[in-house]
């Protein structure tokens, strides 16, 4: 057990260690910037008297390094300063923007997991046949079509032409959680078809690889019914590639997200940092990518450990 | 039940039974299966949805026998060699190829094949199609149709060039890696791992808010696709360049060939586009480095590459002339994979309105500028959408074959 912890220690180490170099990447990206940052806001226009008193104002008169100290204290402590454009909190702006996010992007989860790893299995089983082909057609094609595509065709037919599910995704506080899942079904859906068709590829290449080896021939040849070679034979040993497509594709659920906010207008992270992009309001760009970063890194994380826990002989690197 | 109904129904049973006799298992299966799918529709969705199947099959035949006469047709021209390759080729490749030549004949044809100008206003906004206009008009009277083949040309071109410039960046770094080995890699293995920690498109917001967008200035631009090229000018040095002098040298002409490059670059672009440009290739890279590691990792093993060592050969030869050639296989599907992704990439970014500019015609942003056509019930939003769903789909058709084909994966 101890060497476990060991291990698992030794990744969270490494993780925090990317995140913190991304954290100097996002950081330094800004000090890139032509001029700086007061003279991005106010433009060329500006004189000197309003940059210097921005500069004063935003601290920039600090040596870039201080800055950056400063800055990542406070954003361990979840503060990432004021917006330029509102002068809001960026943690008033982001805060609930985040967890819809992780609603929406938990809502397709719970969908695609499942279906798609019995899905995957179920293809993988049936390598070679018809269905297999067609499998293989129809999820290239989704993994190929840009998000948007997919989510407006279902606004057209599930929204305008048919009026079963409403194609703008606003909430508000007061609704219930049936009202809720309705209204996001279509966001929801949207990932639900990208992220499906990225695991059944993932999922199908694994258990094939798996069903290629000796052993499960072995087993096959000793008269073990097939559903037994399936459950007992090659599952547990199919936990660990099965866990690592999860949280990658987890990881680009959290991407992924973006296009399809603001294709249905949707209230989140994703739309928060479109809208910053464009403004160049830079705190609120940092933070999003910060947080955005911070989850793709953690999910991988998870995949590494989570590969560990199920495979034994990774306990043991030579 | 309709005349139509009855035909369908007929057909199915008639060719899976067809099928059945004359034993082709497969083909029966989908037939029946179809038939069985059918049966439920048709209770469910009534008439209409046993039409938009029937539908949907025809256009799919249609494709299949395009792919196929396609692919007689490139066997007819090719040479021998060749033909017997693209023998093996499924239907679904042949129709990827079918597809790609067919964006190849738009792009390149484009000012030919338009007929009106790109950013040419010809009637009012949304005006529906007549004679004049094929598709109608977008959201300020521009032709629709028109603006289609020019984004062929525009966003296509933008794609092919980013991806160009991040396999270069990340083929040379991975061949380098794989040959010079020790310090030199580990911290190439270590950048990439950490630029492949961020996600894509989150990197690339966080660059465009930067340096990009419609407010990148022509002297940034300039500046930074210079920068770009000595690095890789850079990378062919560390390569190829031997002792003192040569070093000396070498630097002089890259730095000469990367302005050059760049002032070429910024003529045909503007500067956002070089801005994106850089931004797709910065990104990507890491993951063609990865790959040319991988697999230059194991050429570089092999017994040849010793004996050519032994001979005295430099880096530059056994890059060039050992391990590039037997490393092509996989860097060609791998181009085109970078090519889906960065296609995609661009097309996201300028959906979200972050990439190509007004009044440059893109697929992407023309999806964005037309939705509100789509809650009238109008498709033609979803045609440029379409276009970048069906190229992307026809480079991955022929990527599978050819990765199936290069690594003799037959599962």
């Amino acid at each position: 057990m101890g060497d476990i912890i060991k291990l698992v220690g030794k990744r969270l180490g490494l993780g925090l260690l990317i995140l913190l170099i991304i954290s100097i990447i996002i950081f330094f990206m800004v000090e890139l910037l032509p001029g700086d940052i007061a003279q991005a806001v106010l433009g060329q226009g500006a004189t000197a008297e309003n940059l210097k008193a921005l500069r004063t104002k935003m601290g920039l008169d600090d040596p870039a390094i201080v800055r950056y100290l400063a800055w990542l204290a406070d954003a361990v402590t979840f503060d990432f300063g004021r917006s330029i454009v509102t002068d809001e909190k960026v943690t008033t702006i982001i805060g609930e923007r985040f967890a819809n996010t992780l609603f929406l992007a938990a809502y397709a989860a719970v969908i695609a997991v499942p279906v798609s790893i019995i899905l995957g299995v179920v293809v993988a089983l049936l390598r070679n046949s018809v269905f297999d082909k067609v499998a293989n057609v129809v999820t290239l094609s989704f993994i190929s079509s840009p998000e948007f595509f997919l989510g407006y065709i279902l606004i057209l037919y599930f929204s305008v032409k048919w009026g079963i599910f409403p194609s703008i995704a606003s909430l508000s506080d007061s609704m219930s959680f049936w009202e809720l899942l309705n209204r996001t079904f279509l966001p929801a859906l949207t990932l639900v078809l990208v992220v499906m068709a990225h695991m059944m590829r993932m999922t199908r290449a694994a258990i094939i690889n798996l069903l290629a080896s000796p052993y499960i021939e072995m087993a096959k040849l000793k008269g073990a019914p097939p559903w037994k070679v399936i459950v007992k034979h090659a599952l547990p040993n199919a936990w660990a590639p099965i866990i690592n497509v999860i949280a990658l594709n987890l990881a680009y659920l959290i991407t992924g997200v973006v296009l399809v906010e603001v294709v249905f207008v949707y209230p989140g992270i994703g739309q928060a940092l479109v809208d910053a992009v464009s403004k160049r309001d830079f705190p609120v760009v940092q933070a999003c990518c910060l947080i955005f970063a911070a989850t793709f890194i953690l999910l991988n994380l998870a995949a590494d450990v989570g590969a560990i826990l199920t495979n034994p002989r990774l306990r043991h690197p030579k | 039940m309709s005349f139509f109904v009855v035909g369908y129904y007929a057909l199915l049973l008639v060719t899976s039974c067809l099928a059945a006799y004359f034993n082709q298992r497969q083909a029966f299966l989908v037939l029946f299966s179809l038939t069985l799918v059918s049966f439920v529709l048709g209770i469910v969705g009534g008439v209409p949805a046993l039409r938009a199947v029937a539908t949907c099959a025809g256009l799919l035949l249609f494709a299949g026998m395009i792919a196929y006469a396609f692919r007689e047709f490139l066997i007819y021209l090719s040479s021998d060699d060749m033909g017997k390759e693209l023998r093996t080729a499924p239907l679904t490749a042949a129709f990827g190829m079918f597809v790609i030549f067919t964006y190849a004949i738009m792009g390149i044809f484009a000012p030919w094949i338009a007929p009106h100008g790109e950013a040419e206003v010809i009637s009012s906004a949304f005006a529906p199609a007549d004679e004049n206009m094929l598709l109608g008009a977008d959201q300020l009277g521009r032709d629709m149709f028109s603006r289609i083949v020019f984004g062929a040309r525009n966003t296509v071109a933008l794609a092919l060039v980013g991806t160009t410039l991040a396999f270069i960046l990340g083929a040379m770094a991975g061949l380098l890696a794989a040959t010079k080995g020790g310090f030199f890699d580990g911290v190439m293995g270590r950048t990439a791992d950490v630029i492949m920690s961020i996600p894509s498109l989150i990197f690339a917001l966080l660059m465009l808010s930067i340096f990009g967008g419609s407010l990148a200035a022509p002297s940034t631009s300039f500046w930074l696709l210079t920068g770009f090229f000595c690095v890789v000018g850079l990378l062919f040095l560390a390569a190829a360049a031997e002792g003192a002098m040569g070093w000396l040298i070498g630097a002089a002409i890259a730095v000469g060939v990367a302005v050059g490059l760049a002032l070429f670059g910024t003529s045909i672009f503007n500067a956002s586009e070089v801005i994106l440009i850089l931004v797709v290739a910065i990104i990507y890279s890491p993951r063609v480095y990865r790959l040319t590691r991988a697999v230059a990792g194991n050429v570089v093993v092999m017994d040849y590459i010793e004996a050519a060592k032994l001979r005295g050969e430099g880096n530059w030869y056994l890059i060039r002339r050992e391990i590039l050639p037997n490393s092509t296989a996989p860097l060609i599907a791998e181009f085109g994979l970078e090519f889906c992704f960065v296609f995609l990439l661009i097309a996201g970014l300028s959906f979200l309105g972050l990439g190509i500019q007004p009044p440059t015609a893109d697929w992407g942003s023309m999806v964005r500028e037309n939705a509100t056509l789509i809650s009238f019930g109008d498709i033609t939003p979803l045609i440029p959408a379409g276009a970048i769903a069906l190229l992307t789909v026809a480079v991955n058709f022929v990527v599978d074959w050819m990765l199936h084909r290069s690594s003799g994966l037959k599962e």
